[in-house]
């Protein structure tokens, strides 16, 4: 009987002194990006039991890649809220997975939106209205993921390729292009920057392109394209002629872009 | 005069000391005895899983289907490992009490804490041992299906006429981040970790219970538990988020369950983080505390069991 009290008081001792080292090991272990903070889980959300007990008894990623799977099932279903709803839990299971942010959005911007456009049992209008839909969420997903996290070149850019080939939001292209440079993205990516910026209809954004494009031209750095858009924004800008660069390139006389299907 | 010759042959009796020889030969013996039950057939089954897995999905792009490897054969270790050391632990005292075997070990001079001991490394020397085999199989297939997968990724620039040295590199970087590297060890350590704490406060569940499904229920509770210990331990710690009773509550359970999920470095190292010296010290330091207390009091409690 004394051995075991003495146990009872061993045990419950330690426990309490465990707590703050246990506290101080967790805090290291999330600075050093090991653990991951606890999940969030939204009011209304559609985390099945599943989930939860994935999330508490470490197998989240396994989870996640179960759910995954099954969203790849029901894209050859093409049951386009399946797939949304299923990747929904995937980002929620792994949210600094950057991977399974940039599918979600590549299967709503891309696929449901064109499955849409593209089908012709639909009336036009419900055809446009379903595809900006789309368009808009892969956006949304993108920007959610953002948050999570705010420093990966990889979502920065799908970002920009959505605004740049879908909703044609050359600024916020130029503007995501940017930051995925800044984060450490390829070096294209400076350059598309200024590319977007050029075909965008705004004054600041027109000076923000030339600058780049100027710079890389000075380094040395040009190519058939970068000196077809730096003689474009020499004319939106005004640019003087003696301070425009020497290469006579025909400027190219670009069409309007695509307005995409009416809502 | 009886009692004065029994106390004196008492005081005679030498203490037996402990001897790390002993604990080897039971641990050593433990091991024969949970290969005899047929446990590593869960190996032969792992195998076909990770190899199954591995070349399984060849729809998804390469950065996925080394992800997927990754998570389902370091999930299915980590399920490997806690049922292997949760139920085989459950069982061997029941089973060395049925046997008798236990009165023929404790009639030796053998001290109690010896057979505990003995009994815990074996188990755990198992489960290392499986791990070792598993951890060598996953590297083998990850090594073998990164280097297709970039050939394959390469050879579709290639035809894309899109192989410029920038997008090769990247590819390259990316089917490495994902490929075989250090870190996967780290997590099979981890996993480790996890396996050796469960372990240990299944032991001391089985000195306290005198029934194995006992013994199984309340681990796999307080492993599950283990894992949100966390959440309620920072509930326990924020001030004004409940009455008295709910956090006398929460510091009870917080005392009772070791956190789990300290040891979750997994989905890190399959999202290719870089697992740091610093982390793996604190998850070994803590996982050997809790071993070390978990195993004083497994000690107290067995000492006194009327066997």
């Amino acid at each position: 009987m004394k051995h075991k009290l003495q146990a009872l008081a061993v045990l419950l001792l330690y426990g309490v002194v465990k707590l703050p080292l246990e506290q101080h090991v967790t805090r290291d272990l999330r600075a050093h990006g090991m653990l991951q903070e606890p999940i969030r889980l939204g009011v209304g959300e559609d985390l099945g039991q599943a989930g939860i007990a994935a999330s508490l008894g470490g197998l989240r990623g396994l989870a996640a890649c179960i759910f995954q799977l099954r969203a790849h099932v029901e894209f050859t279903y093409v049951n386009w809220a399946k797939v949304d709803s299923l990747y929904k839990l995937v980002t929620r299971l792994q949210p600094r997975n950057s991977r399974y942010w940039e599918e979600a959005a590549w299967h709503m911007a891309y696929n449901a939106a064109s499955y849409y456009l593209y089908n012709q049992e639909l009336k036009p209008a419900l055809r446009g209205q379903l595809y900006h839909d789309h368009v808009k969420r892969g956006v949304a997903i993108l920007e959610e993921g953002l948050r999570f996290l705010p420093r990966n070149p990889r979502l920065w850019e799908k970002l920009a390729e959505i605004h740049a080939k879908r909703t044609y939001q050359f600024k916020d292209a130029g503007d995501a292009y940017w930051h995925s440079f800044q984060n450490g993205g390829l070096n294209y990516t400076e350059r598309f920057a200024a590319y977007a910026y050029a075909q965008s209809n705004d004054h600041g954004s027109w000076q923000k392109g030339y600058a780049i494009l100027k710079r890389l031209y000075d380094a040395k750095n040009a190519t058939p394209g970068l000196i077809e858009f730096l003689k474009l924004l020499e004319e939106h800008l005004h640019i003087p002629a003696a301070q425009r660069i020497p290469e006579a390139a025909p400027v190219r006389q670009m069409p309007p872009p695509e307005e995409g299907p009416l809502r | 005069m009886s009692d004065a010759t029994t106390s004196s042959a008492a005081a005679k009796t030498p203490k037996v000391r402990f001897s790390p020889q002993r604990v080897w030969t039971m641990a050593m013996a433990t091991v024969t005895q949970l290969i005899r039950m047929k446990i590593l057939a869960f190996l032969v089954l792992f195998c076909l899983l990770a190899v199954g897995a591995g070349f399984a999905f060849s729809v998804i792009n390469p950065e996925q289907q080394l992800s997927l490897l990754k998570s389902v054969t370091l999930g299915a270790l980590q399920i490997f490992s806690i049922v292997i050391g949760v139920v085989s632990t459950a069982l061997l005292l029941p089973k060395d009490l049925e046997d008798r075997t236990l009165y023929t070990i404790l009639s030796k001079p053998v001290p109690r804490f010896d057979y505990l001991l003995g009994k815990l490394i074996g188990v755990l020397m198992l489960i290392g041992g499986g791990l070792i085999v598993m951890d060598a199989v996953l590297s083998l297939i990850l090594w073998m299906r990164q280097s297709l997968l970039f050939d394959e990724a390469v050879e579709h620039l290639r035809m894309e006429k899109m192989d410029s040295t920038e997008a090769v590199t990247q590819v390259r970087e990316i089917v490495a981040k994902q490929g075989l590297t250090w870190n996967l060890h780290w997590a099979v350590w981890a996993i480790f970790l996890k396996a050796t704490v469960v372990t240990t406060v299944a032991l001391l569940l089985s000195s306290i219970a005198s029934s194995t499904l006992f013994t199984i229920v309340i681990a796999f509770c307080v492993t599950i538990i283990g894992h949100g210990e966390a959440l309620i331990r920072e509930f326990f710690f924020t001030p004004n988020l409940s009455g008295m009773t709910g956090r006398a509550a929460a510091l009870l359970l917080a005392a009772i369950c070791p956190d789990l999920a300290q040891f979750d470095i997994v989905d890190s190292v399959v999202n290719g983080e870089i697992v740091p010296w610093a982390a793996v010290l604190n998850m070994t330091s803590i996982a050997a505390i809790y071993m070390t207390v978990c195993l004083f009091i497994t000690h107290l409690v067995f000492a006194e069991k009327e066997l």
